[in-house]
């Protein structure tokens, strides 16, 4: 398994390094300039020069691309333009708030939609199929910024009952923190809980139609047992494959979520370097951003090659 | 499945569907409510104490503090004081931190006395070093500021005492005073820190406790504000919502109390719900205009621009855009200006007869123009697209072109749009020679039109070196002159808004729509 992960890593960085050369020109050629961002209105040219020049933007590009590579490699990667503060501590404290939703998110989409998906793969009336399906319908095809704009008009502009937006006082008071959570979470959580509902419940319709099903049954396996213990555990690897990819996309989703319920995570951190043009703050962000999907990546191959022995053999 | 597996698997999963349920509803009782805790202040006077929570759409810019900046507009006036104030009606200077102040008669010599007794959050003693430090922050190359003109014309600065500040100007000029209103006093030794976002020492009422770039500010009571028994509240929170829907949501929900500046219709939709009232603050500063880049062959000839002009319903954009906050304008200047002719409101009432013939006049029917707009700023897109059906209705092709803020400010500094473009100014609210000095639409030195007009920089040269408020004269020449040239043509003279909750009373505002927290409070 250690070689199996050794051999993957060369491929990573070399992503990681034509990834940092596209990120950073391409946001060089977007029009716009972080220097008269952060001189506001009205300022003249000569102050947004002197701004330039103190953020090193007067330099070569080259010699930008070098100086922010270095730093990288050392581990500094810089101070924000706009937000004056070292990025590290920026996307640290964006990234705990946002891997707080994505978790509480998380949680949602794999025991909501691992109910609805295993209840769906066992449903044998149509009906009941039928209304499983649209519900899964209904929570990939609402888009995240009407089922947020909704649950806050029902539960804290309607009733009250939960607040309407921010963070609060987070996991540090989680008695207060996790109804701050609880509306974000469910609306960020919707499309990853449907998707893994409908993937469980076909692999689970596949898995049910195989041979061993029918010999346990024979056997005198109680149902339960022979779902839980034989079924679920066989209908596993294509969730578990889409989950990998669907974790990916609750991080990148989660930038609406966040607009909506001003949740002060990444994609909001995001959000505001792209419109100030913060490039530094950008390229951080863009960085990691493909890290953790190569990441993620790496892990989803892992955990399947470690659950399915063939796997591994046949990438060898 | 055979039958009995699936009644076993239907008993189970009504039993999870039961647990869930029973577990919800023990969550949602048992726990402190997030909502009661924000509704709640924490002071138990319905004058004293209690937090003030304030959302805006983004985060403070530090660097600008020196500049009017609207991001800025709820932690200025807090944190920070500046040497004077203005009446709202008359622009007569009123002390803040400087008590009194004498000009020489040939307006080149500025005496202020200085305030005794204050001190910044720190306890240190504020003393005439900390203004001409401030003074000579404005002075730097890379801190911008619109009254940067009167800040570079300052010849010396003096300090005979603790207490007592002479400057020396290079000239007489008519806004010497809009600088010592725009300009907060920060403690000489923390400038840096300040204008870097790592601290902000100054004298206002409330001391800043955390600043969590991005997010927001914690602001607590400063104790020994020199306004004795000033401020009421413990505190103020301001948080970064960027979204105005989600602003809006957090005031009806009762989370926060003030949302500043929501979108013109969202303000609106407030204006008769009970609960909530909509400060309108009284600068009228904030003015849509629509403006021509002069170099473009097009818009070269001033009858096209003046076509244009009588071209779009600005009744229209204030009903439909602006939800009918402010009114319609053919000049840039608010009430308070000196500039200010009522008579000329209506200059540029539609017309679309005239604005047919000025088109025909010119030999522009039919030709295409493109109109810019900052698509980020909602109002603006309402905008440009009546802006596209009026120039249609008169026989121009107008191409609407939305560009993201950071792209549009730089093309409207660097004079780069191809074109119109449109957006907001302020600045017509103070002496007339900071718009036409400082404000970038209509900076005579340089500005986003290209507009490089010999007499247009000898009148604006004459508002601004006026020892005092210029003749009418003076100012009488400037309207005519920007009303003939087009350059921009402002449409609605809208102002800044506050969408407060009816609890929080005693909220006021500076002529630069700075928060003033002094006398607010929060009702029981």
């Amino acid at each position: 398994m250690f070689r199996y992960t050794l051999r993957r890593l060369p491929s990573a960085v070399v992503v990681l390094f034509v990834a940092s050369v596209v990120i950073f020109f391409i946001l060089r050629l977007a029009p716009g300039d972080p220097a008269a961002a952060l001189a506001g209105p009205d300022a003249s040219t000569a102050t947004v020069q002197a701004i330039r020049h103190q953020l090193g933007l007067d330099q070569p590009l080259i010699t930008q691309y070098l100086i922010w590579l270095r730093g990288i490699l050392s581990g500094d990667l810089g101070n924000s333009y706009i937000l004056h503060a070292p990025i590290a501590q920026l996307i640290s404290e964006s990234l705990m708030n946002t891997t707080e939703l994505a978790i509480g998110a998380l949680v949602f989409a794999i025991v909501g939609g691992g109910l609805i998906g295993y209840f769906q793969g066992i449903a044998k009336r149509r009906a009941s199929q039928a209304t499983l399906s649209a519900l899964t319908s209904f929570g990939i095809a609402i888009p995240t910024y009407v089922t947020g704009v909704l649950l806050i008009l029902l539960f804290a502009v309607g009733w009250r009952v939960l607040p309407a937006g921010g963070i609060g006082p987070g996991i540090r008071d989680f008695s207060l923190g996790w109804q701050y959570l609880l509306m974000p979470a469910i609306a960020l959580s919707l499309p990853t809980g449907a998707t893994i509902a409908r993937f469980l419940s076909a692999s689970m319709r596949q898995t049910l139609d195989q041979d061993f099903v029918q010999t346990g049954i024979a056997k005198g396996i109680r149902p339960s047992r022979l779902m839980i213990g034989h079924v679920v555990p066989n209908s596993l690897p294509p969730v578990l494959t889409v989950l990998g990819i669907q974790i990916g996309q609750l991080f990148g989703g989660a930038i609406i979520v966040e607009t909506i319920f001003a949740w002060p995570g990444i994609g909001q951190l995001l959000l505001q370097a792209v419109t100030g043009r913060d490039y530094l703050l950008t390229q951080d962000l863009l960085l990691i951003a493909v890290l953790v999907f190569i990441v993620v990546q790496l892990i989803t191959d892992i955990v399947d090659a470690a659950m399915d022995p063939r796997i591994r053999l046949e990438r060898a | 499945m055979p039958l009995h597996m699936a009644r076993r698997m239907r008993r189970s999963r009504m039993l999870s569907l039961a647990t869930i349920a029973v577990a919800s509803a023990v969550v949602l009782t048992g726990c402190t409510s997030a909502v009661q805790k924000a509704e709640s202040p924490d002071g138990n006077s319905p004058t004293k104490g209690g937090i003030l929570h304030i959302v805006q759409a983004a985060d403070v810019q530090p660097a600008t503090l020196f500049a009017q900046n609207n991001p800025n507009f709820s932690l200025t006036r807090t944190v920070f004081n500046s040497l004077i104030d203005y009446n709202h009606k008359d622009l007569k200077p009123e002390p803040e931190l400087a008590t009194s102040w004498k000009m020489s008669d040939d307006g080149k010599a500025l005496t202020f006395q200085l305030r005794k007794g204050v001190t910044f959050h720190d306890g240190s003693a504020f003393t005439a070093a900390d203004v001409i430090a401030s003074l000579k922050a404005v002075q730097r190359p890379g801190v911008a500021s619109q009254t940067k003109s009167v800040a570079t014309a300052i010849s010396d600065m003096q300090a005979p005492n603790d207490h007592e500040v002479v400057i020396t100007f290079s000239q007489a000029m008519s806004n010497t005073m809009d600088l010592f209103l725009m300009t907060p006093i920060i403690k000489a030794a923390a400038i840096d820190d300040a204008l870097a976002g790592k601290s902000f020492m100054g004298t206002g009422p409330f001391s800043v406790k955390q600043y969590s770039p991005g997010q927001g500010f914690t602001l607590e009571r400063y104790d020994d504000y020199w306004k004795k028994g000033a401020p009421y509240l413990d505190g103020v929170q301001i948080t970064v919502v960027r979204d105005s829907q989600s602003m809006l949501s957090q005031l009806k929900s009762g989370q926060a109390d003030l949302a500043m500046d929501l979108a013109p219709l969202d303000a609106a939709s407030l204006k008769d719900t009970s609960g909530y009232e909509l400060e309108l603050s009284d600068a009228n500063d904030s003015v849509q205009y629509i403006a021509s880049n002069v170099t473009v062959p097009l818009l070269s000839d001033k009858r096209v621009r003046q076509a244009i002009s009588y071209a779009i319903d600005r009744k229209r954009i204030l009903e439909q855009v602006d939800g009918g906050i402010g009114s319609v304008a053919s000049l840039p200047w608010a009430e308070s200006s000196p500039a200010y002719d009522k008579s000329l409101v209506d200059h540029f009432a539609r017309d679309l007869a005239k604005s047919k013939q000025l088109l025909e006049e010119a030999d522009a029917v039919g030709k295409s123009v493109n109109i810019y707009y900052d698509a980020g700023f909602q109002p603006n897109t309402g905008i440009a697209q009546i802006a596209q059906f009026d120039l249609t209705q008169v026989g121009l092709k107008p191409n609407l072109i939305p560009l993201q803020a950071s792209d549009f400010l730089d093309k409207l500094r660097t004079g780069g749009f191809d074109g119109m473009f449109l957006t907001g100014h302020g600045f017509g609210q103070l002496n007339p020679a900071t718009l036409v000095k400082g404000a970038f639409p209509f900076n005579a030195d340089a500005n986003a039109s290209s507009f490089d007009n010999a007499e247009y920089k000898q009148l604006a040269n004459e508002l601004w070196l006026s020892n005092g408020v210029p003749s009418k004269a003076t100012l009488d020449k400037m309207n005519s002159f920007l009303l003939d040239q087009q350059f921009v043509s402002d449409l609605v003279l809208s102002t800044h808004t506050f969408a407060i909750s009816s609890k929080v009373k005693g909220l006021s505002e500076t002529m630069l729509d700075y928060l003033d927290l002094d006398s607010t409070y929060i009702q029981k």
